[in-house]
């Protein structure tokens, strides 16, 4: 009896998350959604376990305050702050384009071909210039208050 | 319809979280704006306790958490069922993140419920 | 500097080989082929299964553009290899391997079931308020061309499975639906002869169905007909949405039938002249 496989699985799995070949940036802008709502979400449960602390007293709340007072602490805040401003924004596009708003008009299509990815293009650079620029103003006013 | 409910809803809290956990992140890092007081007096045991005990906060924070935690638990969900899985396997994730949701739900409320209800001093 | 997507020259094929009667595991091998100008790399195959290597295996049929048949992996992107000419890809190799995300039947072979499956099981056919007035029709139907541009991009869609390959949910998740599937969804959906989204629920309201797509965009990119499937999942998002809510398509806003009399009529009216020889 033949045991060689019949076919071959080609299927990427979790390597074409990442990367799958030259496609737009738009793919990692999902990419970078998917793994800032899942920091996000790690910390969210994180937070409400470290501010349930309260209960333990003052001295174990004050030591908590103190500890994320220190500087590893301060640059794990930023990181996350800049996680949530990025999903926020691009949260912010998905909700409005994945509704069908800001791409266009269904159009008989004639080469070269447009697209609602390209169409909705400059909203996208404005959502990610808004939120460069928010990343960069809450650093400074956290490293240089 | 039930798949169009949960995607509706999950889209429908982001306004509320926006909201308030922009309002969140003024009380915590914004506080001399705001209040007139240091970020490092904001977060102060005695400053949390008085913040707490207020019915806005306690409605609000509660408001925030049942948002959060079902927008990242249904996104949470959506990663670990796209992965290879058993129809079965994919109702186990199902009632594992509802299970999950509602037990973080109802710690992080008991934890809000203790703050307003705290006394300073005994 | 010469012009490196016109030069005629030398160019190295990189393709990726599987025999499931010989090999376990595919594995890669390296071709010389002296190309012209405007040579496509269906040619280029051709060319060196003639002279080269007699085993190489692909799907090819019209070499147009049209059959969607040579759908390939080449040079990281999705193509059709009837469609890209060797010389604009601007490298000096060129890698072909088969559509990701489809199992590997053998060579450049991928198993396409899948992809039909998905698309029979959105019921990708106009479901009227009767099924006789399909099966037998006593009209034409009523459909003004802004009607018609309502979905008609969505129409060209030749089935060749490139969008499927380029997708991040396809790639773990082999139940999505997947975006040619859908986008066919949408494409009847918006039909003002279609009234059949009570019907296609069971099938598109599903975890593996739209809400599943996170417009990562790449599906439009690797579409060779301007489909844009993506467009379209995000169009059947919202019209999923606004059924939920009662705001659906009503049976009245279904399109009316011209009896054939009057279609009849209307073609006697345009009727040519009479013959004068």
């Amino acid at each position: 009896m033949n045991s060689k496989p019949t076919s071959h699985n080609n299927r990427l799995g979790l390597r074409g998350w990442v990367y799958a070949g030259k496609y737009t940036f738009e793919r990692y802008l999902y990419l970078a959604h998917r793994l800032t709502g899942m920091g996000l979400i790690a910390y969210m449960i994180l937070h409400i376990i470290e501010t349930a602390n309260r209960m333990r007293g003052v001295e174990a709340w004050q030591g908590l305050m103190g500890l994320f007072a220190s500087w590893p602490f301060k640059i794990i805040e930023y990181l996350l702050f800049a996680a949530a401003v990025f999903h926020a924004l691009n949260g912010v596009r998905l909700m409005m384009t994945e509704l069908g708003f800001f791409l266009g008009k269904p159009k008989e299509p004639v080469y070269p071909y447009s697209s609602s990815i390209k169409r909705h293009r400059p909203l996208t650079y404005i959502i990610m210039a808004l939120a460069g620029l928010i990343i960069i103003l809450g650093g400074s006013s956290l490293f240089f208050p | 319809m039930r798949e169009t409910r949960l995607w509706s809803w999950h889209l429908l809290v982001i306004p509320i979280i926006i909201v308030l956990l922009g309002l969140h992140f003024a009380v915590m890092h914004y506080a001399p704006v705001f209040y007139g007081i240091s970020v490092e007096k904001a977060r102060e045991f005695e400053t949390m306790i008085e913040r707490g005990k207020s019915v806005t906060q306690l409605v609000l924070y509660i408001l925030l958490l049942a948002a959060a935690l079902y927008h990242g638990l249904y996104g949470l969900r959506g990663i670990i069922r796209e992965l290879p899985m058993s129809p079965a396997l994919g109702k186990i994730v199902d009632y594992s993140v509802i299970g999950l949701g509602l037990f973080i739900f109802a710690f992080g409320t008991y934890v809000t419920w203790w703050t307003y209800s705290f006394k300073i001093g005994g | 500097m010469s012009d490196k997507t016109t030069t005629p020259r030398e160019i190295t094929f990189r393709v990726r080989r599987f025999d499931p009667d010989l090999d376990s595991a595919p594995h890669w091998s390296e071709y010389r082929l002296h190309v012209h100008d405007g040579m496509t790399v269906l040619e280029a195959l051709h060319q060196l299964k003639a002279q080269q290597e007699p085993t190489l295996s692909w799907r090819s049929s019209c070499r147009m553009g049209v059959c969607g048949s040579c759908g390939m992996f080449i040079n990281d992107l999705p193509q059709l290899a009837c469609q890209t000419q060797v010389l604009h890809l601007g490298t000096d190799v060129v890698s072909i391997a088969p559509l990701p995300n489809y199992d590997n039947v053998k060579d450049l072979v991928p198993d396409l079931a899948p992809l039909i499956e998905k698309h029979a099981a959105v019921k990708p056919y106009i479901i009227y308020l009767d099924q006789i007035e399909i099966d037998e029709p006593s009209g034409e139907f009523l459909q003004t061309p802004d009607q018609r541009e309502e979905f008609s991009q969505f129409t060209h869609c030749i089935k060749c499975g490139l969008c499927l390959a380029a997708c991040p949910t396809v790639a773990t998740d082999p139940l999505f639906l997947g975006p040619q599937a859908l986008a066919q969804a949408y494409r009847y959906t918006a039909d003002n002869r279609d009234c059949g989204m009570k019907e296609r629920l069971s099938a598109i309201d599903i975890f593996h169905g739209p809400y599943q797509c996170h417009l990562a965009g790449a599906c439009s990119q690797a579409c060779p007909k301007g489909v844009d499937p993506a467009f379209g999942i995000q169009l059947l998002k919202r019209a999923l949405v606004l059924d939920s809510i009662g705001f659906g398509k009503k049976k009245s806003s279904v399109a009316k039938i011209m009896p054939l009399a009057d279609v009849v009529k209307q073609l006697e009216e345009f009727a040519p002249p009479p013959r004068t020889v």
